[in-house]
């Protein structure tokens, strides 16, 4: 999820990626004219853009609709046709990003923000000649006149730092939460065990051994703990439901932010059995260990 | 006697209490991060953005600061206009862009954000050494680098460098680069940790970007004249004078520090929510386990409860001693839940301050006394709370038949 | 108060219990008089209702029907704050299982009433340290509970019982859990503790220990079928 952006260096180099302006007043709003997008009358002479989904939205411009776009606002631009509105992709990188896109020809984009002949970035696809990507690299490395080629993949190792700082930040919330969640599990099912003081009690008076009520006490606890981790997963499935929706609302996009993966469940509750069972055993220990009539309280 | 009591209960199981103690802790530990968390990211960003005492930022309609490439065009007369302004004091105008820069010293070379300002009323860099670039230059002669760069290139104050745009300055074509000294060293509030840059004038700038900068900037900040009417004077000053930008200038956006905090807290919405849903989490967890804890211990303790009453203990004497294990194991949780809180708040801030293009100043976590102990005292009083239910049961223990159920038993 | 008038005085006590879906009368209509220094043993098989007996004349617990005066004051209907006070001030209970509090020494445990009546520590404690060594642990004052033997806690609770001056003892099976020598030495205690002037009521189902009051009342099926003056209680 991309947060911030104030260095330039970040800006994305996005060939279609401007936000919109018209000929009427736009609000405060970074990026997101409030007064509609006024539909004209359509030209024979006018070029087709795409617009997204968002504007269609929030301006009720649909496919047939004449706009007008220009780079900076109060200039007087050109007249467009609304060809297509389309659905942003599942992008994380777009995420917090409220503004407006359109796609456009290049050649009509650089006439608009008066760019002649100049892109932001182009993509190579190597023949299938043999020679490797690094070798090419360093090829149109050597002969470079105003540019510098990038491998596609060094490209999404960088654009998807912010990914791996989310990445990591959850991770250690999420051990944090891990540690948290263990104390409390073991803290509630010591002390559930314990409350069985007097019943363990009698059933040492009535004669089983030490080893059968530690088992008793320990498969007790491991049971617990795999059915309220059962409840506890369908539970988190609701609220990735409910974060889902939410955050799909909020941000505006397809994006499924949180996944119980049959991974995720089968880890929480084997580390819910595991802990059931050195809870159990613990108290257990404890428990078999002292006389019953101390367990009663003579 | 009562405390005495209290703790002595307590003491009667440690590993129980250590145990629910420590969980404690990381109850509290955790909500001090997310209070910190949903607090400190406020507090940073808006020191950082008036770190300067400029209360406006005047950007091409519709964008962030710096956010896009997009320039405002005739800026000379759109400076002039808000410097005429009788509530603006200063006005610092600034162009952004990306430059090749190499080194006429060492064969290093490398982008860099060049920055052009007014050295004179700038509010992007401090000087750490050296001095700002002279503001009468109209072409690139001076430059002040940040640290980055000065160790990227391998250059120190003083040295030579050739800086172009749009062009290989590994060329050195003398008809494309300017050649420029370093004057300063400086430290850029805005700019992100490992990012080279440097700051020239702003007509420099401009005139080294050609057609494409010729009057044009990236960012305008005003700062508004301060009076005597207090903070919320000058915050409806700020107001007025930003709605008169927007009205009178169709071209920009103005932004106000309110407004801009408001709009990154809507980008950032993501972590204060989590922080949110996690610092409940967290308060729930402790509730629930001083209510476990002191439940048992009263349950057991039910015969001991109803000879207290038998022998004179008033129902409220209970009720006060039952909380007061509560309140103890609070505070001892709390305690420790303090220490570990700031432990892994600067490990989770390290973490969070990875963000690529996040300026080096803006923090995550930021420690607020007042925030710290906001949260703690809520984890006090729910921890009191908790103990509250278990308390109040002990004291309507029934006397006669606790004291006949304690004899058969 | 004069002589004649009775300390504690059981008019028509009526108490049911309700266990499970049957309903048990403990008390059926009892009535019973004790003055001002007297020694009484309550004797009876389990089940007599003596305990319950106990409780009411106690304010431990309040009867169905009927009403307990003690020094001429009803205190059958008392609310729970009054009822506390009283146990607290007028009333000292002993029981058979002595119910020290496990984690308070036994000088914290005799202060802890003197506490809750809000003594100051210095009073309490000399108090608490005097009370101790009348009933002979002057040297055993910083041991707790589980320190002390059977008969050694006994006395602790009848130290605790004495701490705020009641008018009158209770003691419920006082010697149920001590070996007869240590029995007979804390039975000794409460006839010195008589002797003083305390008006002490004592709940056993031991025909033998009771001679040892002035005055033995026998309970059956929730009343009292015998009330016996002893001629020479065994010392």
């Amino acid at each position: 999820m991309i947060l911030l952006r104030f260095a330039p260096a970040l800006v994305a180099l996005l060939a279609v990626g401007f936000p919109v302006a018209t000929h009427a007043q736009t609000d405060t709003v970074i990026g997101t004219p409030t007064a509609p997008l006024v539909p004209g009358r359509a030209a024979p002479a006018v070029r087709g853009i795409a617009i997204d989904e968002r504007i269609a939205d929030d301006h009720g411009v649909v496919v047939g609709d004449t706009l007008r776009l220009a780079a900076e606002a109060g200039t007087r631009g050109e007249l467009v046709r609304v060809d297509a509105i389309v659905r942003r992709a599942a992008d994380p990188s777009e995420v917090a990003r409220s503004e407006y896109r359109v796609r456009l020809h290049l050649d009509q984009l650089q006439r608009l923000t008066g760019s002649e002949d100049r892109v932001d970035r182009f993509a190579v696809a190597l023949r299938d000649s043999g020679e490797s990507v690094d070798s090419a690299l360093a090829r149109i490395n050597h002969v470079a006149f105003g540019f510098r080629a990038h491998a596609s993949r060094d490209v999404a190792v960088e654009s998807s730092r912010t990914f791996q700082v989310v990445d990591r930040f959850h991770r250690a919330i999420g051990g944090i939460t891990i540690v948290a969640s263990a104390v409390f599990l073991l803290c509630i099912l010591l002390l559930k065990v314990e409350e069985r003081r007097r019943a363990i009690a009698a059933l040492r008076l009535a004669g089983l051994s030490r080893r059968t009520v530690a088992l008793s006490v320990i498969a007790e606890a491991a049971v617990i703990s795999v059915v309220g981790s059962v409840i506890g997963a369908g539970l988190g499935w609701v609220v990735t439901l409910a974060v889902n929706a939410h955050y799909q609302r909020l941000f505006r996009t397809p994006l499924t932010f949180a996944v119980l993966t049959p991974g995720i469940t089968l880890f929480a509750v084997t580390l819910s059995l595991l802990l059931g069972i050195v809870a159990g055993a613990l108290a257990a220990w404890r428990l078999v260990r002292t006389p019953p009539l101390v367990l009663l309280g003579r | 006697m009562r405390a005495t009591l209290a703790f002595a209960s307590l003491w009667r199981h440690p590993m129980r209490t250590l145990l629910a103690i420590f969980g404690l802790a990381i109850a509290a530990a955790l909500l001090i991060d997310m209070v910190m968390l949903a607090t400190g990211m406020r507090a940073s960003f808006k020191s950082l953005l008036t770190s300067r005492g400029y209360e406006l930022r005047v950007t091409p309609r519709g964008t962030l600061p710096f956010d896009t490439e997009a320039t405002v065009g005739n800026a000379a007369a759109l400076v002039a206009s808000l410097r005429a302004h009788p509530d603006i004091e200063r006005v610092s105008p600034s162009v952004g862009t990306t430059v090749q820069i190499a080194s006429t010293r060492t064969t290093q070379s490398g982008s860099a954000f060049a920055l052009g300002t007014q050295p004179d009323v700038q509010g992007e860099y401090s000087v750490l050494s050296g001095r700002a670039p002279s503001a009468t230059d109209s072409t690139l002669r001076e430059v002040i680098a940040n640290t980055v760069l000065l160790a990227r290139l391998q250059v120190s104050v003083g040295d030579t460098i050739n800086v172009s745009v749009g062009r290989s300055a590994q060329l050195r074509l003398s008809e494309v680069a300017e050649r420029a000294v370093i004057v300063g060293e400086a430290r850029f509030l805005y700019v992100p940790p490992g990012l080279p840059a440097i700051s020239a004038p702003l007509r420099a700038v401009q005139s080294l970007l050609g057609e494409a900068g010729r009057d044009r900037i990236s960012l305008a900040m005003a700062s508004i004249r301060a009076d005597s009417g207090g903070a919320a004077a000058t915050s409806a000053r700020t107001e007025a004078v930003r709605t008169w930008i927007e009205q009178t200038h169709a071209r920009v956006t103005a932004i106000s520090t309110e407004t801009a905090i408001v709009q990154v807290e809507e980008r950032l919405a993501y972590f204060r929510q989590l922080a949110l849903i996690l610092g409940a989490l967290s308060l729930v967890i402790g509730v629930l386990l001083v209510t476990t804890l002191v439940s048992l211990s009263v349950n057991e303790r039910l015969g001991e409860l109803a000879v207290l009453r038998a022998i004179g203990v008033a129902r409220s004497g209970i009720l006060h001693q039952i909380m007061l294990e509560g309140l103890m194991l609070g505070f001892a949780g709390i305690a420790i839940g303090l220490g570990l809180g700031l432990i892994t708040a600067r490990w989770l801030n390290a973490i969070l301050r990875d963000f690529p293009g996040l300026p080096a100043d803006l923090d995550f976590f930021v420690w607020s006394p007042e925030a710290a102990w906001k949260s703690l005292a809520m984890l006090l009083v729910a921890a009191t709370l908790a103990g509250a239910w278990p308390a109040w049961r002990a004291s309507k223990v029934r006397v006669a038949q606790a004291l006949r159920e304690e004899a058969i038993g | 108060m004069t002589a004649t008038t009775p300390l504690i005085e059981a008019r028509n006590l009526v108490r049911r219990y309700r266990t499970g879906a049957t309903d048990v009368a403990a008390l059926r209509g009892v009535s019973l008089t004790i003055m001002p220094g007297e020694f009484v043993a309550i004797v009876g098989a389990s089940g007599s209702g003596k305990s319950t007996m106990l409780h009411l004349l106690g304010a431990v617990d309040a009867p169905d029907s009927g009403q307990v005066l003690l020094e001429g004051r009803d205190i059958s209907q008392l609310s729970d704050a009054d009822a506390t006070r009283l146990r607290l001030l007028r009333i000292g209970l002993v029981f058979q299982r002595f119910y020290l509090m496990p984690t308070l020494s036994a000088l914290e445990n005799v202060e802890l009433p003197m506490a809750e009546a809000g003594a100051s520590t210095t009073v309490r404690r000399e108090r608490a340290k005097s009370l101790l060594s009348f009933v002979g642990l002057g040297e055993r004052t910083d041991h707790r509970p589980s320190q002390l033997s059977g008969g050694e806690q006994q006395r602790v609770a009848v130290a605790r019982a004495l701490a705020n001056k009641p008018a009158l003892l209770l003691a419920d099976e006082p010697t149920g859990e001590l070996d007869a020598a240590t029995g007979a030495a804390l039975i000794a205690l409460l006839q010195q503790l008589n002797r003083d002037g305390l008006t002490c009521v004592l709940v056993t189902h031991d025909a033998a220990l009771a001679r040892s009051a002035q005055r033995v009342v026998t309970m059956r099926d929730g009343q009292i079928v015998s009330d016996e003056r002893v001629a020479e209680p065994v010392a």
